[in-house]
């Protein structure tokens, strides 16, 4: 019971701090909390009595000293600090001081993680591989969205940025593609509320006529809206018996963010102000013209501008791609806490300046966390934020009327100065090639987004004294997530685009409404029959998720007129979506020989409005194990094996068991007819089945941690697109079946070659290799998922036998000429990613990096292809130009496929601590840190276009690494000044 | 210290631990999980037991239908047929793929068929829904099944004629799922789909004097009640007799297209201004209602007439070109050469007619209208033994639409100059209309007549099969030969 009651207590420790009557049966023990090796003092460790009875828990002063009363007689007190290993210790009944030295956790081991909806897991002893990273490890460089900072530190997760815009739009992947069609996110939990990472594009790709105008509006997923100085730590749950608990909406991973919350204490005040800026990493190159070449091309009216200066050269896009403002962050919090009652609340104010010429993203928050208890028993947490999120994202990505920039540059000649200017301030109709001006685009053109987010939640536990060798807990929690997003964009009838429209001058205001609304409640119930543990969890879940898109767009405004109102041709569109999930599980964990050997075995049992049959219960079943191996060959060193398959779902999307019918507008009717999109009555979830196997260990007293996985997981009943013969009216209908295979290997491995009371260097690598095939499509042909590509232009195709991420399409032979059938030239996939991240503290100067590698992966760089279409590309006439020119021609899209290997400096920063002595005359102020960050610093790789991290189609099932015209990617560059009072 | 009292009341698991319980189990039994689609109508309003009312918009639904594809079939055949260019260059197929192929059969050919065929099913939908109708009178049932056959064999005729040789799935009103329709010969799809039409008129005679639904305002003119609409039907199939006798060589066909034609509403009165008679896909500016596809303002760099449609007109007496030239095409002002492809002179017969340079996003493409239906009938004629009435038919439209003398044509003139003629009447009555220059090419296997404008061009002998149907019969794509 002692430690079964030990372990549930290290889970719900953080929550629960009980004040303590004292009594005469009661003791003071005081010590000092310090670092191993170093010997220098750990402020705010938090030290607990822990045991049968619940003691009192406390946190140390700046001197790494503490004092906390324990009960009479023989107790055990355990001390944890973040970034430390947690210790343990019995103080007998006469010694009143008990010291500890604590080392350093490199790998997080002594941190917990989720194991179910009420229940924790110290990682050490954890049955499948759960990546965790801490909020400290995420603050150090900023971040436009808090996902793009795990990048190279995780292991299993594939973060890619669609573009360089400002704001976000970053794709995450956990263990490859594990849908065709469903739903492709992962579910983002943030303190026990589910938490929408919709995408809701803005009206960019109706103004630009794209071929896709909903995808290619590079939206930004509204994961953006955390700020990421309120994180504490985010779990990435990556196997289906980790994520099983969520059901059928995780199949493609759970991640699971902690806010940061008070501790005990007088209020301490953090105060953070950044500077910094945006500066292009890689900007577009371009051809250079002589009159001659450039009368082939452009015939007379090209001499023009050939007239003062023989050889005229413009850096065009250095003109659209020249904004340098500074960019701001301001961050306050406050927390502490006293008696029942702890808070965090915490304000930021963010401005990034994207490098486009008025572009830019803002955020703004507040957060309040309170903790409170009530009485020995009830525990309650309550957490809220609300947020604003704002951007200008500008025009990039493809369009079908030049007004987008990197699209049209690919066209625009160099000898024309883009910002030459009219005498009253107009610019000259385009003369030759295209008719838009982007310079004219960023002054005229409006591109904006607006977010207001609030999020609250709050969890309720009651832990009832029942004594003996049992304990019993019951957790209710709930929450609500809802947000505004309104996009506005405008292109007023005065750009050149615009003027050849047929209704020229366009408005378009556009957004979403989201509601998420979860609660559960749990009872954990554990019993120590002498050498083995049992922990036994029950519930009841409830979700609804709401999201309602809408969009007016208006064509042929009245000159000058922005208002949706002032045109002639209005069209509104509202699309409603909505789910609700009621699941009960249970979970059984025993623990056996010591703590040795663990075992785990869930069920959960949920029906879903979206199902066909709604009053179907589908059952997702989960089992683990792991076995430890204490002091292998040494003392200090250990291997824990472990073993877990589980079953997950993935749901069928709001509206695929419906057929709906179209109701065009003719002479004033509106009529009803057939679409060419057919539902699916019956349809079904998706299954998720997976197994995992790995082992953990450390060497050296964790001076050298090590994991490694293998895990190979099935989708089956897939949903699926079936394409009838067109013969039949309909080109689309879903149903469920075939199976998809990923699978793959994680490594990651942590070293500390030194540590001294000087010097400490931390040194961690991630290796993340996974391989997927198309196992069984039900007899589907191959097929081209949606946003796939542009025909012949290369495309992603889903094949049998093939990996889910073929790229396709027309290779050339040995002798130049074009394949007479498409084949697959590449793979959106990586061959494997790795990451490096380094930390060296030299006295108070801390030094940190984090490089990511991706190997392998490929890029359809349609940008290449349009400037050879257009005739600029910088090559033009050269040897390597010749050989993709003949593809050109010959209608090959190989030459086309680049490599997107990449090699990034993601984050470098250096930190220095002002040593106290500096400020102790400066009444009240506990810390002072100066620091300098950088983020994407330096980048090397292979490919022409600007970024491999790329895509168009912005964030879809299948990964889409298609370049046309993206927005160019960035370097932020920031100074960081950090006070604590 | 209410709420320490509240909580030790509470705090007895033993007193609690059953009314939690049971709260779970409440709040677990409860829960509306119907969530119905509120976005649009599902497919039951159609198939359930509709009503009049939900009929007559179903109606309208496939008037809206046959809009499908107009698009495709004025801007891809003219460039087809070298009746122009698009010459934008945000997408690099327009002049690659479009010119020289290959063809993709998932790109543009993969979209080819799902239009008209979806058109079919609503119609399919349409008259299976009638059958069990309640509240139509005899002759409104009669008159909707004329006006849903008049359609779906208008929709299978302009689809079979796409893909030629090639054939069609025929037979496709079937459920979902069913395994594919079979394919039928060109023949006998274009059999098939002049039969229904023949249907459609028997039906449109015994229909009564109105329909039970609102026509499409591009039949205004004339042709909204069953009685003229079957003027519309005759129409059509003189058309599609026409294109059996020359596409398949159907000898017989001249005479079936004679009798059709004489049923229609063709007309030599009124001229020139009846030449415009007909019907139309009616374009609206309205919000959502269809727009002119075509259409566009003068500087766009979209839409070019070609080369050979300026180089080869004739002239008036006057010295100046065809009236159909000059009223259909403009002199831009500027020339744009894109990958080798000239454009100098924009089709401006969808523009605003006070202001040519303007777009009009309301100006209505014909359906058919009478200046076709005289060429039909020269050409007809002359096929059935009246050369001389063909040669007075083409002098009408000469004469009436171009401005031009009459022909030098004789009824002793021998058969390829009267094509010849006929084929360059049609080309500048229709032009930029319905790929007539493309498809006249391939009924009078006249490709190799079609100009060349770069090397390794081509002229498509027909649209390919969408990869799709091959998928669903298992066959590799292009699949060519079909059964």
């Amino acid at each position: 019971m002692q430690r079964i009651v030990r372990r549930w207590m290290l889970a719900a420790a953080v929550a629960l701090v009980t004040p303590q009557v004292a009594s005469a049966q009661e003791r003071r023990v005081t010590g000092q909390v310090t670092r191993q090796d170093a010997g220098t003092r750990i402020e705010g460790a938090e030290v607990s009595v822990i045991g049968p009875t619940r003691g009192q828990s406390v946190r140390t002063g700046a001197d790494g000293r503490y004092t906390v009363t324990a009960p009479a007689g023989v107790v055990r007190l355990q001390v944890r600090a973040i970034g430390y290993r947690r210790e343990e210790v019995t103080v007998p009944a006469t010694q009143e001081t008990a010291n500890f030295a604590l080392a350093q956790d490199v790998f997080n081991l002594s941190e917990v993680v989720v194991s179910g909806q009420a229940t924790t897991i110290e990682r050490r002893s954890a049955t499948t591989s759960i990546s965790l990273v801490t909020g400290d490890e995420l603050k150090r460089v900023p971040v436009p969205s808090v996902e793009a900072s795990l990048a190279g530190k995780i292991t299993g997760v594939n973060l890619q940025s669609n573009s360089g815009a400002p704001g976000g739009g970053i794709q995450m992947q956990i263990r490859g593609n594990n849908t065709l069609l469903g739903g492709f996110d992962p579910l983002f939990v943030v303190d026990g509320v589910i938490y929408s990472n919709a995408s809701i594009p803005s009206g960019r790709g109706l103004v630009n006529n794209a071929a896709d105008p909903s995808r290619e509006a590079d939206a930004v997923n509204r994961l953006a809206d955390l700020n990421p100085n309120d994180i504490a730590s985010i779990e990435v749950l990556k196997g289906a018996a980790a994520s099983s608990i969520y059901g059928s909406k995780a199949a493609n991973g759970v991640v699971v963010i902690t806010t940061t919350r008070g501790t005990n204490g007088a209020p301490r005040f953090n105060v953070t102000q950044r500077v910094g800026a945006f500066t292009p990493l890689r900007l577009m190159e371009h051809r250079r013209w002589t009159l001659d070449s450039a009368l082939v091309r452009y015939g007379e009216p090209a001499r023009a501008f050939f007239a003062d200066n023989a050889n005229p050269f413009f850096d065009n896009p250095a003109a659209i791609y020249d904004q340098r403002k500074p960019s701001l962050e301001s961050v306050v919090d406050v927390s502490g806490g006293s008696g029942g009652t702890r808070y965090f609340v915490s304000g930021n104010w963010k401005r990034d300046e994207g490098i486009e010429r008025n572009t830019g993203a803002g955020k703004q928050g507040l957060r309040v966390n309170v903790d409170q208890t009530l009485g020995s028993t009830v525990d309650l947490r309550v957490s809220s934020v609300f947020a604003r999120n704002e951007n200008e994202r500008g025009w990039s990505n493809n369009c079908n009327n030049f007004g987008c920039h990197g699209y049209a540059l690919t066209y625009i000649p160099s000898f024309v100065d883009l910002t030459r200017r009219n005498a009253d301030g107009t610019y000259p109709v385009p003369a030759v090639s295209v008719q838009s001006n982007p310079v004219q685009l960023t002054e005229l053109g409006v591109n904006s987004e607006e977010t207001n987010r609030f999020t609250g939640g709050t969890t309720l536990g009651w832990t009832p004294k029942i004594g003996g060798s049992q304990s019993l807990r019951f957790v209710m929690a709930g929450g609500i997530d809802v947000f505004d997003q309104r996009n506005d964009v405008w292109t007023p009838n005065d750009l050149f685009f615009e003027r050849i429209s047929a209704l020229p001058g366009e408005s378009v205001e556009s957004g979403g409404r989201s509601r998420f609304f979860n609660y559960n409640a749990n009872a954990v119930h554990t019993w120590d029959l002498g050498g083995i543990d049992l922990n036994t969890s029950a519930g009841f879940q409830y979700e609804d998720r709401q999201l309602t898109t809408f969009q007016i767009r208006t064509q042929n405004l009245l000159p000058g007129q922005r208002n949706v109102n002032q045109g002639t041709n209005i069209q509104a569109n509202e699309a409603l979506t909505q789910e609700r999930t009621i699941a009960f599980y249970a979970a059984e964990q025993v623990r056996l020989f010591d703590e040795k050997l663990l075992v785990r075995a869930g069920l959960r049992a949920e029906r879903s409005s979206v199902n066909g049959n709604i009053d179907k219960y589908y059952i997702f079943p989960n089992v683990s194990g792991s076995y430890r191996l204490q002091n292998l060959f040494r003392t200090g060193n250990e291997v824990k094996l472990r073993a877990a398959y589980g079953e997950t779902g993935n749901q069928p999307l709001f509206g695929q068991k419906f057929t709906n019918l179209l109701t065009p507008l003719l002479g004033g009717t509106q009529g009803i007819s057939v679409s060419a999109a057919a539902g699916f009555a019956d349809v079904e979830p998706e299954r998720l089945k997976e197994l995992e196997v790995g082992a953990d260990g450390s060497l050296f007293k964790e001076r050298l941690t090590w994991e490694a996985t293998y895990f190979n997981r099935n989708t089956t009943n897939l949903l699926l697109n079936r394409v009838p013969e067109p013969s039949s009216g309909f080109a689309t209908q879903v149903f469920n079946g075939g199976k998809i295979r990923n699978w793959g290997y994680e490594v990651g491995v942590g070293y500390s070659p030194i540590q001294s009371a000087r010097v400490t260097w931390v040194s961690r690598a991630t290796f993340t290799h996974y391989n997927s095939e198309v196992m069984n499509l039900a007899g589907l042909p191959p097929f081209f998922p949606a946003a796939s590509g542009f025909g012949n232009l290369g495309r992603s195709r889903i094949e049998v036998g093939k990996p889910i991420t073929a790229l396709v399409g027309f290779g050339v032979d040995a002798q130049g000429n074009r394949n007479p059938a498409i084949s697959q030239l590449g793979n959106t996939a990586p061959r494997f990613r790795m990451g490096f991240a380094n930390d060296v503290t030299f006295r108070n100067l801390t030094f940190n990096t984090v490089i990511d590698w991706q190997n392998g992966a490929n890029v359809i760089n349609l940008t290449e292809y349009l400037q050879d279409d257009g005739r600029t590309s910088p090559d033009w006439g050269s040897p390597t130009w010749a050989t993709r020119y003949n593809g050109y021609l010959k209608g090959a899209i190989s030459p086309y496929i680049e490599d997107a290997s990449f090699v990034k400096v993601r984050e470098i920063s250096v930190n220095y601590e002002v040593p106290r002595s500096f400020f102790s005359k400066v009444n009240g102020l506990r810390s002072a840190r100066v620091g300098l960050a950088a983020r994407n610093a330096f980048m090397w790789a292979p490919y022409r276009g600007l970024d491999p991290e790329v895509a168009n189609f912005g964030s879809t099932a299948i990964r889409n690494n298609l370049d046309i015209g993206p927005y160019p990617p960035a370097r932020s560059t920031f100074l960081t000044v950090s006070l604590g009072y | 210290m209410r709420i320490r009292h509240f909580v030790r009341q509470w705090a007895n698991p033993r007193a609690a631990a059953p009314v939690v319980l049971a709260g779970l189990l409440l709040i677990g039994g409860c829960g509306d999980l119907e969530i119905l689609n509120t976005n649009a109508p599902t497919v039951e309003t159609l198939t359930g037991s509709p009503t009049r009312t939900i009929l007559a918009r179903a109606a309208t639904g496939i008037f809206s239908q046959m809009y499908n594809d107009v698009a495709t079939e004025v801007g891809v055949y003219a460039l087809y047929g070298r009746e122009g260019f698009n010459l934008l260059g945000t997408d690099p197929r327009e002049t690659q793929e479009q010119f020289r192929g290959p063809p993709d059969p998932t790109g543009r050919h993969s979209a080819n068929w799902i239009g008209p065929y979806q058109a079919i099913r609503s119609i399919n939908t349409y008259l299976q829904s009638l059958s069990t109708a309640t509240g139509f009178s005899p002759a409104e049932l009669r008159a909707s099944q004329g006006f849903a056959k008049t359609m779906k064999a208008w929709m299978l005729h302009r689809v079979a004629i796409r893909t030629g040789a090639l054939g069609i799935p025929l037979e496709v009103d079937q459920p979902l799922g069913a395994p594919p329709a079979p394919f039928v010969s060109f023949t006998a799809a274009l059999q098939a789909a002049v039969t229904l039409m023949d249907e459609g008129y028997a039906d449109l005679l015994a229909g009564g004097a109105t329909f039970p639904f609102a026509v499409a305002p591009g039949f205004a003119s004339g042709f909204n009640t069953p009685a003229t609409f079957a003027r519309f039907n005759r129409a059509l199939a003189a058309k599609m007799q026409v294109h059996r006798a020359t596409f398949v060589g159907c000898a017989t066909c001249w005479a079936l297209a004679s009798t059709a034609m004489n049923q229609s509403f063709v007309t030599a009165t009124g001229l020139p201004n009846s030449l415009s008679t007909g019907v139309t896909y009616f374009y609206s500016t309205t919000a959502n209602e269809p727009a002119n596809p075509i259409t566009e303002p003068l500087s766009s760099n979209r839409f070019w007439i070609h080369p050979s449609l300026l180089s080869g007109v004739q002239r008036k007496a006057d010295g100046q070109p065809d009236n159909r030239l000059t009223s259909k095409s403009i002199a831009a002002g500027r020339s744009i050469n894109l990958n080798d492809l000239i454009g100098t002179h924009k089709p401006i017969m969808y523009n605003s007619t006070a202001n040519p340079a303007l777009a009009n996003l309301a100006a209505p493409i014909p359906w058919i209208n009478n200046e076709e239906l005289l060429l039909l009938r020269a050409e007809i004629r002359w096929n059935t033994g009246d050369q001389a009435g063909a040669i007075s038919d083409v002098n009408l439209v000469r004469q009436n639409a171009g401005g031009l003398a009459p022909t030098t044509l004789t009824p002793a003139s021998p058969t390829n100059d009267f094509v010849t003629e006929l084929l360059y009447n049609r080309t500048y009555s229709l032009m930029w209309a319905q790929g007539t220059r493309w498809l006249d090419a391939r009924r009078y296997g006249r490709t190799g007549t079609l100009p060349i404008d770069r090397p390794g061009d081509i002229i498509y002998p027909n649209m390919i099969i969408p990869a799709a149907e091959c998928d669903a019969r298992a066959l590799p794509t292009p699949c060519l030969l079909l059964r």
